[in-house]
């Protein structure tokens, strides 16, 4: 029987190292998103490496830059305190992976509203998933809610997008309206960004 | 836990004995006067005993101020940890719980309370008595409606109340001047107008005090039976302040939607006089029914702009 082709994925060996391969592999003209998701997916995650970044809000999920990608990806970390979650958002055309560093988030697909939809968003599948697991989304696949749905644990998930992007549209589960938003960093490198504005959140 | 803990440790701050299969938090734990943070998540604790005796009066009571028993067994918030005055952050999430006790409010301190993950099915209008609470997670209920007097509590940043049973909310939900979170998706809010359909109409009674009453019918306690006296002092005005209406017993309660610019309509349970006072009293003024909504939408406007932000993060 013949054996499925395996991409071969450099397994980084921390999180530093997992940087700098997803530079390299960004720098080329094409990137794959299985090579991508696979790489994420491999890194184990050690808080050791991340704590640094893992700045928690008690009101609501964070957003916590690491790397800017040299223009081509962001690469954050979120925090995610008992109970919080996302809106239904979407992801302005971009690639988004997203991989689990501690505890569990659900992620709930939903098809994309219809054009002068009024009525009750469509969920299309949900899922909880674990430690290390990376999920892929974009827009053609549908929008998503994420949650950190434990009531005794936290959750801190890593993120990457690309090419890297500000704003979103929010749906609202109940019309499929949608609102465009700004997203905005609660620290970025590390440190603590000053709060400029509370008016826009991150969905 | 041993009974030499406070003799070994007595300058303990932090303690972490979540997941350890603990049923019972012991007295060894009272005398720790610098214990401010108690960490005892996913345990078996909730059987009577849980927590010792005499905990808001012992050292450990004025101290800690942190308590996080999710994850554990409770079916009711514990009698013996309503004494700890000093304590600003309270976890039963993941509980068993299906209420909430009034004497929640002798917890003056308490800024932060994360209830969801339980079996609560209504919410003392005494939680609003709170006076620093600033996070208030509901989430995860079966809660069917919310106290109007909850909009007293007016420190509250953050209201998460996602999956439960709401229909509506108070209309007074909009005076939270400084919310900034409020989540409430997973509740099956009423999208469509409701007629109300169990207005029981005014006494014979409540009509006579209500002419009374708008009228200014000059009485004095002599003329009347001193209950009808004290029944015409129960006057409530009518909530609607178009209206110069009273009521005594007998009100409507009526769902109106406030429209967020076009983006997100919140079903608000209003308090009426009567059916006919979702317009301005018809004695009042000659407006017309269009004029009258739009009005009433102007009164909510400025509590709306401030609501759309947060509603729709």
């Amino acid at each position: 029987m013949e054996q499925p082709v395996q991409t071969e994925v450099w397994k980084p060996q921390n999180l530093e190292e997992l940087v700098r391969i997803l530079h390299r592999i960004f720098a080329e003209d094409k990137v794959s998103v299985e090579e991508v998701q696979e790489l994420m997916e491999s890194y184990e995650s050690n808080p050791e490496e991340w704590l640094q970044y893992a700045k928690f809000d008690q009101y609501r999920y964070t957003r916590n830059l690491v790397d800017n990608g040299n223009g081509k990806f962001n690469l954050m970390i979120l925090c995610w305190g008992e109970g919080h979650g996302s809106s239904i958002h979407d992801h302005t055309d971009s690639h988004c992976f997203m991989k689990i560093l501690q505890g569990n988030l659900k992620e709930t697909l939903f098809q994309w509203p219809e054009k002068k939809g009024n009525g009750e968003m469509t969920k299309k599948s949900e899922r909880v998933l674990r430690d290390n697991q990376c999920a892929y989304i974009n827009d053609s696949i549908g929008l998503h809610r994420v949650e950190n749905i434990s009531h005794t644990e936290t959750a801190v998930s890593l993120h990457l997008y690309s090419p890297p992007f500000d704003s979103c549209n929010t749906f609202d589960q109940r019309t499929g309206h949608k609102h465009k938003v700004k997203m905005t960093f609660y620290s970025e490198f590390g440190e603590r960004t000053v709060c400029v504005s509370m008016r826009e959140r991150a969905p | 836990l041993p009974a030499g803990l406070s003799q070994w440790f007595p300058a303990l701050e932090v303690l972490d004995v979540s997941g350890t299969g603990l049923a019972e938090l012991g007295a060894e734990l009272l005398a720790l006067p610098h214990l401010h943070t108690l960490l005892a998540k996913n345990n078996r604790l909730g059987g009577p005993g849980s927590l010792p005796k005499g905990l808001g009066q012992a050292p450990l009571g004025r101290s800690l101020r942190v308590l996080n028993l999710s994850g554990n067994r409770f079916a009711e918030v514990p009698p013996a940890l309503l004494g700890l005055r000093a304590l600003q952050s309270l976890s039963l999430g993941g509980n068993r719980l299906h209420g909430i006790p009034p004497d929640i409010q002798e917890l003056r301190s308490l800024e932060f309370l994360y209830l969801g993950g339980n079996f609560i099915t209504s919410i003392p209008p005494e939680l609003a008595n709170l006076p620093s609470l600033s996070y208030l997670v509901l989430c995860d209920n079966k809660i069917q409606s919310i106290p109007p007097q909850l909009a007293q509590l007016h420190s509250l940043r953050s209201l998460s109340l996602h999956n439960n049973l709401l229909t509506y909310l108070p209309r007074e939900i909009l005076n939270l001047v400084h919310l900034e979170e409020l989540s409430l998706r997973g509740n099956p809010l009423v999208v469509r107008f409701v007629r109300d359909l169990t207005y029981n109409p005014p006494s014979l009674q409540e009509l006579a005090g209500r002419t009374i009453k708008t009228r200014n019918v000059p009485y004095a306690p002599s003329d009347l039976p001193e209950n009808l006296v004290r029944y015409l002092s129960l006057a409530s005005n009518c909530p609607n302040p178009k209206c110069g209406g009273v009521y005594f017993d007998s009100c409507v309660r009526q769902i109106k939607f406030v429209d967020f610019c076009g983006k997100y309509r919140l079903p608000l349970m209003h308090y009426l006089c009567s059916p006919e006072c979702s317009s301005p009293c018809s004695s009042a003024s000659q407006s017309s029914t269009s004029q009258s909504e739009s009005d009433s939408e102007d009164e909510a406007s400025v509590a709306a702009r401030r609501m759309q932000k947060v509603l729709l993060g």
